[in-house]
């Protein structure tokens, strides 16, 4: 369905400034994105630098969630759009927030990352997170792609992709219990590879809301809440 | 290139002088025409008003005549036929030649020119008429003697450098009219029985009230035949004809009978009313109906007009309400259209007033002394009494030409404030 | 469920498939969404309008639903005018206008030669794009219609339906202290509002509008957009409008002209958010129009 480019606005400022917005979200995301990799990279490589540096983005990635806000707001209040334009703007104000989350998310494994620096053995569950990490990098890479080629089947693909992590994180999780049972002095250490998983999970899972975001945006459906079997029926049903 | 150095504002400041100098001479022109049309008008009034006034007033001989029944020949006080001849003529004579005081026939004579005896004689039978003819008889009655229409002529020109008029009179009888003058019996008045009399032969007895009366009749006929068929007639063809090839030929042969010469309507009238229907000559029934023919395109044009400036809007709204068709014009149309429909009326009524060249087919230019009382009465009008007159080599006549004039124009006046009144006090405002 | 008007039989679960016989000819001219209601106040089929050569409306099939407000949309020129004046058969007013199809009011077909206007317009009121008051008193205005159509007997009859409509327009406080001064002396928002008064004075079962708030302020037409969700309580409503912000306010429904086609009829937050044809997209969004 190739509605959202029939043809330009009547209004040209309209048109760029709804260019703008998905660029600036774009924009945004690659940022997240390399936060993400890099937070990963910085806790399996044990690299405190590279987790100071995923640190001093997240300023610059709140100063862009305000942006992109008040750009949605901006575009509310002066153009009123309908359509495919409300769903856009609203999309992208819902998948900001995800996004800005994602920062935060990354942020904490990049903390997680410091504290383990400074403990002295490399503790287990280092290729769980190694996985967990990479599947998550995907997740979000594909999510952008979708999001930016209004790609369905790519955003369904994430919605399957998120089930799949969350069992891998549980899997991980037993495995870390198992661990820590075994030998009560590993807990903290443990704690700290916990909080990374964790923080993986949810970035997966604010991917996954972003991946619904697109769907409402190209197929204007509401998927949230919904099973992924239910989801797919919907979607190939319009 | 130094013509994009430039700016525009110089070249525009270039151009300004010759473009305020045009349209300096622009409004100069429309100012030009107007007060050449304003000077035509002037000169026309002030000729027409300055001739015309005089046309109201006569001079008149104080006269104190002695009602002597002998001289009148009445026996019978009571009858009227006897009051009718009565030789009144003799009695006017009489006081005249004791008030200039001459006795042989020569003298006599020249009396004699200087007053309208027989006019003078109407109002003393009109006298009679009125008051009680036993008693008066016998007693002495002051009156108002006309004088003759060249004294009148000459009294009224005596300021002017030649003193035209003078040479009618020999030295004797001027010197008569001087002391009269002197003695403040010789009195300078509106004529009021000008107003109130018919056409005569004489100007002094000659009134406007015949010509007046007949123009009445006239525009009465017209009036109540064009404005409801006129009205008619543009409602039909605004709201209800349908626009075919049979309602445009209407339309085109409105517009153009319009424009037909109104003698065209006079030779239609002497056809039909009076050849073919054998209507009686001279009538303001006649006259009213060939006015109405001639007057009927001015009134359809202009109330299709004031029907056609109604807003759709009123229209729709009244439709959209389920107001029917005669509703929407009976309701909507028409009260909204009466002003504009009531002036062109008013127009048309107007330019039938000033008519002449249709009323002569039809012998409305005959000359009648009496008044008319009905439309079937014989009449003439306006416009045919002051061409009859003008045509006149009497003076007299001329001068009461130029006071019928100013009366028609009176009326015409009169009629276009009725105009804007009407159109004041019916417009509302939408 | 299936339904016989006229000679179509509708059937309501398959409009969108292509077995359905209320289809326009040709796939691309189909009118997408629901153009057909259970409970219909007015349906129209096979509406097919011609000004002398020239055809302004093809083919259109909707139905209006009883108490509820229909918004037509649509580029300039695309029909939705002509084909709201085909309701009440304003249309009649112009000679070279005619109209083919079926127009039901209820049971009754209201285009056949035969019906008689006069009560088709009582039940069918009218609101026009520029407030068109009748150059008399405030009063008058409202009493005339039910003046024509003789509704009251006596003048305290006529007193109150004066006093009702102008309290269903809100105008009532407005002007209750000067109903005998001229309805022209009010502001255009009062006018249309007194306009609005004096179509509902006659009780019509449906009120057809004509872009009504297109030459006033914002704040006269919110009043106006507020008026029309009140009486969509007590009428049916068939609304024309240019401003899509409005319609999106305003209806229930919404159809999209194009070039004289019903291109898509659907519920209004549907057609806002996310409408089923391009075209309206198109025009919604503000591509073309």
């Amino acid at each position: 369905m190739d509605k959202l480019n029939i043809n330009q606005h009547i209004s040209q400022q309209y048109n760029s400034a709804l260019d703008d917005l998905k660029t600036e979200f774009l924009a945004l995301g690659g940022i997240v994105e390399q936060q993400i990799i890099k937070a990963v990279k910085s806790i399996t490589d044990v690299d405190v630098d590279l987790a100071a540096e995923v640190m001093a983005v997240e300023k610059e990635v709140d100063k862009r969630e305000i942006v992109l806000d008040d750009l949605c707001t901006q575009i509310i209040a002066r153009r009123q759009p309908t359509a495919s334009d409300l769903r856009l703007v609203m999309a992208i104000s819902k998948a900001t927030r995800d996004l800005e989350r994602m920062g935060d998310e990354a942020n904490k494994i990049a903390k997680m990352a410091i504290a383990i620096s400074e403990s002295e053995t490399l503790p287990h569950g280092f290729s769980e997170l190694r996985n967990l990490g990479r599947q998550v990098q995907d997740e979000v890479n594909i999510t952008l792609t979708a999001f930016a080629r209004y790609d369905v089947d790519m955003a369904l693909q994430v919605v399957d992709k998120d089930e799949e992590i969350d069992r891998e994180y549980a899997t991980a999780m037993r495995e870390l219990i198992t661990y820590m049972m075994e030998d009560p002095r590993n807990i903290s250490r443990a704690m700290s590879i916990i909080w990374s998983l964790r923080s993986l999970e949810r970035i997966g899972d604010h991917a996954g809301n972003i991946s619904e975001q697109v769907i409402y945006l190209v197929k204007g459906l509401d998927i949230r809440h919904k099973t992924a079997d239910e989801v797919a029926e919907q979607v190939s049903q319009d | 290139m130094t013509n994009q150095t430039i700016k525009t504002i110089d070249r525009v400041n270039l151009t300004l002088k010759t473009r305020h100098r045009a349209e300096k001479r622009f409004r100069l022109y429309g100012m030009v025409s107007i007060a050449f049309g304003l000077l035509c008008l002037l000169f026309l009034f002030s000729n027409i008003i300055g001739k015309g006034m005089r046309g109201f007033t006569y001079h008149y001989l104080i006269l104190s005549v002695e009602l002597d029944a002998s001289v009148l020949g009445i026996t019978d006080p009571n009858d009227l036929d006897q009051i009718l001849a009565a030789n009144y003529s003799g009695l006017i004579k009489k006081a005249a030649y004791r008030y200039f005081q001459v006795n042989e026939r020569k003298a006599k004579k020249k009396v004699r020119k200087l007053l309208a005896i027989d006019g003078t004689g109407y109002l003393l039978q009109n006298k009679l008429k009125q008051g009680n003819v036993s008693e008066l008889l016998g007693t002495k009655v002051t009156i108002l003697a006309l004088v003759d229409d060249k004294v009148d002529y000459y009294l009224k020109r005596l300021g002017e450098p030649d003193e035209p008029g003078k040479q009618a009179f020999d030295d004797q009888q001027l010197r008569w009219i001087d002391t009269a003058k002197e003695a403040g019996d010789l009195k300078h008045k509106i004529n009021w029985a000008f107003f109130s009399t018919g056409d005569s032969s004489h100007s002094e007895e000659a009134g406007i009230r015949g010509a007046v009366m007949g123009s009445f009749y006239l525009l009465l006929v017209t009036f109540l035949l064009s404005f409801p068929i006129g009205i008619a007639a543009a409602i039909y063809l605004e709201e209800y004809a349908p626009t075919n090839r049979w309602t445009d030929l209407i339309e085109v042969n409105i517009n153009n009978l319009a424009a037909v010469p109104s003698i065209i309507f006079g030779l239609l009238g002497l056809a039909i009313f009076l050849s073919f229907f054998g209507f009686p000559r001279s009538t303001p029934l006649v006259g009213g109906f060939v006015l109405t023919l001639m007057t009927l395109p001015t009134i359809i044009i202009s109330s299709r007009a004031a029907i056609k400036a109604v807003p759709p809007s009123i229209r729709q709204a009244a439709y959209g309400i389920g107001a029917s068709k005669m509703q929407v014009t009976l309701h909507h149309v028409l009260p909204l259209a009466m002003p504009g429909m009531l002036t062109g009326t008013i127009i048309g009524l107007a330019q039938a007033l000033g008519e002449s060249a249709p009323l002569l087919m039809i012998g409305m230019a005959a000359f009648i002394p009496e008044v008319p009382n009905g439309v079937s009465d014989p009449a003439t009008a306006l416009p045919m009494q002051i061409f009859q007159w003008f045509r006149n080599a009497d003076a007299g006549f001329n001068e009461k030409a130029s006071a019928a004039i100013l009366v028609l124009l009176m009326f015409l006046i009169s009629m276009n404030i009725l105009a804007v009144w009407a159109r004041r006090r019916l417009e509302r405002r939408w | 469920m299936t339904e016989i008007k006229g000679d179509i039989v509708v059937d309501q679960k398959t409009t969108m498939t292509t077995n359905n016989k209320v289809v326009l000819d040709g796939d691309n001219d189909k009118t997408v969404g629901e153009p057909f209601v259970e409970n219909a106040k007015m349906s129209m089929r096979h509406v097919n309008v011609f000004y002398g050569e020239k055809q302004a409306i093809f083919d259109v099939n909707l139905d209006i639903a009883s108490n509820q407000v229909v918004a037509m949309i649509g580029p300039s020129g695309c029909g939705k005018s002509t084909f709201l004046r085909c309701l009440n058969r304003m249309n009649d007013t112009i000679s070279i206008c005619r109209v083919d199809g079926k127009l039901f009011l209820e049971e009754q077909d209201i285009n056949d030669k035969k019906m008689d206007v006069v009560p088709l317009r009582a039940r069918v009121g009218m609101v026009f794009q520029k407030p068109n008051p009748f150059p008399k008193s405030i009063y008058d205005n409202v009493a005339y219609g039910p003046r024509i159509h003789g509704l009251a007997d006596r003048r305290s009859d006529l007193d109150e339906i004066v006093e009702t409509s102008l309290q269903k327009a809100g105008l009532w406080d407005e002007v209750k202290d000067r109903l005998h001064q001229p309805g022209i002396g009010l502001s255009g928002g009062q006018q249309q509002r007194l306009c609005i008064a004096r179509t509902i004075a006659v009780s019509p079962e449906v009120i057809l509008m004509d872009e009504p708030c297109s030459a006033l302020d914002p704040i006269a037409t919110a009043k106006i957009e507020e008026l029309i969700d009140e009486l969509s309580q007590n009428y049916t409503i068939a609304i024309v409008t240019h401003s899509m912000q409005q319609a999106a306010r305003v209806s229930h429904r919404t159809a999209y002209f194009h070039l004289g086609k019903l291109i898509e009829v659907n519920e209004t937050e549907k057609v806002f958010t996310n409408p089923d044809h391009s075209l309206t997209e198109a025009y919604i969004t503000g591509r073309f129009g």
